[in-house]
């Protein structure tokens, strides 16, 4: 028997007491031990140049609005070995972050260019524009927005000649788990773009792995 | 030239003088009495010498003799009792022993104010040992005394009640006799009184509303809201011992009151940021003291703050951590204050990371904590272990391999083998923690025989023990690498882990097929593990049939999952479990997808998704067996289900069995 499916709403205006306070729901496509691959575009006027990416989600607090892991850079042309950093996310929730960055030097423009980027944000937009989307209820939305901060090297120093001084603006699908994201330094590229979609590590589905910290 | 000492200056002479006084009477009691009194005062050693010479049934001989008229006999003999059972629990004993207890009560009755101090001060040093007899509160006519003792305007009779409860009031019960006796408001009242007897007041209000949510909501009313007053006043009192007390009872209100349901005025009161934070800083300051009340503050610190982030966000903002970091590097601390530094930075690093940063970045701390590990105080090794334990809660810091490190681990594993089972769940706890390690260092652990271990206690006969190492095993299997993972499955052989799955304890079971999840994630070969014997995907299967708790039939459908997404034959033999067409009953996919609990619901959708893969040349045979059971049709209804991860499951796995038609028509 068909089923009409009801299209997910635009995000709504939540309003009274409750407003901005519902945390996020569980996406097991952005749990803990699932890994993503795709590119990194650094292209710059001289050249056309992406990097092969993996990403691994190592931590997930949705009560925080925190989310962690590490990105290994696979084609690097000054590295001999991938380069792998990990990064802090903070989640969108409008509870513990809103889509104003408020650090890192962005400014509510810059982080409106950046979030504007993604077609899924154009109806939070205005919203957005009045409160950073204080009062946007994003708990049933299907995209979940995040900015990831790399904090360290793993497995080379800090004077590989490489830097992580900026951060990502990231869009993540709840539908399909890939991940679009843009690259913002002042003093790098503009607008290096992530691409990265969800890995079945040569299985013919979904595998989940866990652990839980005592 | 020295001579020969006189035999009545030596204890044996003034025991026999004692023992003729004693028989004969006369003024020389009085005399005698006096030199003893004045020999044991204070020193521990004499005390034991006379008692073990047999002093106290004499002294005790004089007071059951002395006539009533004789006041300063009588003041003499419960002076010298009470300096007897001052400090030694063997004094205590032979007081009691002697029958000292009635003659002593008979003294508070005397009409001699002199008289009733000293038989109270001597009852006062009994019932400060632990070694007194219990008071029994559920006798009316002991609470009718109790109070009377309570009302009296002498300092050393109230203190008397007050030791009484403080000595005496254990249970929940007695809490409740004595608070509808009115006492806790004559213990309030004796706040106005002297140092003493304030001090034994707050001790014996601790005493009655100590985790007992029924008494404080009664008593702490809005009619009482001036005791708040005078407690948190006395958090400011010039004696250290004071504050503290009053710190203690406001925690214990603090606690039992944000544990309880109900909410009361004292619960908003104890809302307040700024008293709060004024509690927190009184207590820090008294933690500078390296004595008693030093240890106990830190102790009513973490007491306070532990169970409420705010708490410890207000207490690191107030420089908590640094201060017991400088604290914890300073030399020959005594077992109690390591304790109680380890128990509080343990709660601090529980919730709040940057408490774990400050620690991991002291030059010491990291190996301050880790030498406990090897204390010879167990309460310290328990500590050190719970706070290395909370500190290693950084995904941050377990990622840069930060604890995976010889010195760390090595303790830590050796501590699995404790002789103490505290010691063994603490260290095992902490285990859980460490072993998450992102970076391929995970063979430290493994090579240091810390899983062969781990396997062993995973056969204790205490769920508690049992638990732990499984749970300590599950975080192991997460990610590791191929080697590892076969070294961890031989180690752990098949037949336990049939045995945890079907454990009597439900929570083993959820570790225990957690850690069966992530043997058999990660490459896709690590599935045949579960075919290696063709056992342990049946035990899955049966526990999925039979158990009840969301989060063990979680576990077991994503071992169901993971399998699924794995090749033909995989798939096949998990639809073999799922899927029983000889079977009239209603298949277990479909009464799962009816569950309440959305994470059970998802990890069912997630197993038909892998299922209706349509590639494969089994597919269509499964979807077609899929729609048999009634899936597709329960998935059509769920197509709208309030948790958007199950709709959107859902949609996909719909769309897949679709494109083989649609078999509604």
């Amino acid at each position: 028997m068909p089923v009409r499916m009801v299209e997910s709403p635009a995000p709504s205006n939540s309003s009274g007491a409750n407003y901005g306070q519902t945390c996020l729901q569980p996406c097991s496509l952005l749990s803990v031990g699932q890994a993503f691959s795709g590119t990194q575009n650094v292209s710059s006027p001289q050249k056309d140049e992406a990097w092969r990416v993996n990403v691994r989600i190592q931590g997930c607090d949705l009560d925080h609005g925190y989310l962690c892991g590490t990105m290994e850079a696979l084609n690097v042309p000054m590295a001999d070995t991938p380069v792998v950093t990990f990064w802090e996310g903070e989640i969108v929730d409008t509870k513990n972050y809103t889509f104003f960055t408020n650090k890192w030097k962005a400014t509510s423009e810059v982080d409106i260019e950046h979030w504007t980027k993604f077609p899924s944000f154009s109806p939070l937009l205005s919203q957005v524009e009045v409160d950073g989307g204080k009062s946007l209820d994003l708990s049933n939305y299907q995209y979940i927005f995040m900015r990831w901060k790399e904090q360290y090297f793993v497995n080379v120093g800090a004077d590989c000649g490489l830097t992580i001084a900026g951060f990502y603006y990231v869009c993540f699908s709840c539908v399909d788990g890939s991940i679009n994201g843009y690259y913002y330094d002042p003093n790098s590229s503009p607008f290096q773009k992530l691409e990265l979609k969800t890995t079945n590590e040569g299985r013919s589905g979904f595998s989940f792995s866990s652990y839980e910290l005592q | 030239m020295p001579g020969s000492a006189s035999t009545t200056h030596r204890p044996e002479g003034l025991i026999e003088r004692l023992r003729s006084a004693a028989a004969d009477g006369g003024e020389a009691k009085l005399k005698v009495l006096r030199e003893l009194k004045n020999q044991i005062i204070g020193n521990r050693t004499k005390k034991l010498s006379y008692i073990k010479l047999g002093a106290v049934p004499s002294v005790v001989s004089i007071l059951s003799s002395a006539s009533s008229s004789v006041d300063c006999l009588l003041i003499q003999c419960a002076a010298t009792i009470g300096s007897f059972a001052c400090g030694v629990d063997a004094g205590v004993k032979a007081v009691l022993d002697a029958g000292a207890f009635p003659h002593l009560i008979n003294l508070l009755s005397h009409s001699n104010e002199k008289v009733v101090d000293a038989g109270a001060r001597a009852l006062k040093m009994i019932y400060q040992s632990k070694a007194a007899p219990k008071y029994d509160f559920f006798q009316h006519k002991n609470i009718e005394f109790l109070i009377s003792l309570l009302d009296k305007n002498n300092e050393n009779v109230t203190g008397l009640g007050a030791s009484i409860i403080t000595h005496s009031c254990e249970t929940n019960n007695e809490q409740k006799i004595l608070a509808d006796a009115g006492v806790l408001k004559k213990l309030i009242n004796l706040l106005q009184g002297t140092t003493s007897q304030r001090d034994a007041s707050l001790e014996s209000f601790a005493t009655i509303i100590k985790q007992n949510p029924e008494v404080i909501t009664k008593f702490v009313g809005p009619e009482n809201s001036t005791t708040f007053g005078s407690l948190l006043e006395l958090t400011k009192d010039r004696y250290p011992r004071t504050r503290l007390l009053a710190c203690i009872c406001l925690t214990l209100i603090k606690n039992a009151t944000s544990s309880s349901s109900s909410s009361s005025s004292s619960s908003s009161y104890l809302q307040s940021v700024g008293i709060r934070t004024k509690l927190i800083l009184v207590l820090l300051e008294l933690v500078d003291d390296f004595g008693q009340v030093g240890d106990e503050a830190l102790f009513t610190l973490s007491s306070f703050i532990e169970h409420e982030e705010d708490l410890q966000k207000l207490a690191f903002e107030a420089n908590t951590v640094d201060k017991l970091c400088h604290q914890m590097q300073k030399e020959s601390l005594q077992a109690k204050r390591l304790e109680g530094i380890f128990t509080t930075l343990g709660n601090l690093c529980s919730n709040l990371e940057p408490c774990r940063s400050i620690v991991l970045q002291s030059p010491k701390a990291l190996i301050i904590i880790t030498d406990a590990l090897t204390h010879t105080t167990t309460d310290v090794r328990v500590a050190a272990c719970i706070c290395l334990k909370n500190v290693s809660r950084s995904v941050k810091y377990l990622s840069a391999g930060h604890f995976m490190t010889e010195a760390v681990i090595m303790p830590v594993i050796q501590l699995l083998y404790d002789a103490s089972t505290s010691v063994q769940v603490a260290a095992l706890c902490t285990v859980s923690n460490l072993v998450v390690d992102f970076r391929t260092h995970k063979s430290l652990f493994i090579q240091s025989g810390g899983v062969k271990q781990l396997v062993e206690l995973s056969k204790s006969m205490d769920s508690t023990v049992r638990l732990n190492a499984v749970w300590a095993l599950r975080n192991l299997m997460f990610l590791v690498d191929s080697r590892c993972k076969e070294e961890i499955f031989m180690d752990l052989k098949l037949f336990p882990l049939t045995r945890l799955i079907s454990d009597s304890n439900a929570c083993v079971q959820e570790q225990a097929l957690g850690l069966v999840c992530n043997l058999v994630n990660g490459p896709v070969d690590s599935i045949m593990y579960l075919f290696t014997e063709g056992l342990l995907l049946n035990t899955v299967g049966r526990e999925l049939r039979r158990a009840s708790k969301p989060q063990v039939l979680v576990q077991a459908m994503y071992v169901m999952c993971n399998v699924a997404s794995g090749k033909e034959f995989e798939k096949e033999a998990v639809m073999q479990q799922l899927v029983n067409e000889d079977d009239n009953n209603q298949s277990i996919i479909v009464t799962l997808l009816q569950s309440d609990v959305a994470s059970l619901r998802t990890a069912v959708v997630w197993t038909v998704v892998n299922l209706s893969i349509p590639t494969g040349a089994g597919a269509l045979t499964r979807v077609v067996k899929l729609r048999n059971a009634g899936v597709v049709s329960q998935l059509k209804n769920m197509v709208n289900d309030p948790c958007l991860d199950v709709k959107l499951r859902v949609r996909t796995a719909l769309g897949q069995s679709m494109t083989f038609g649609d078999f509604s028509t």
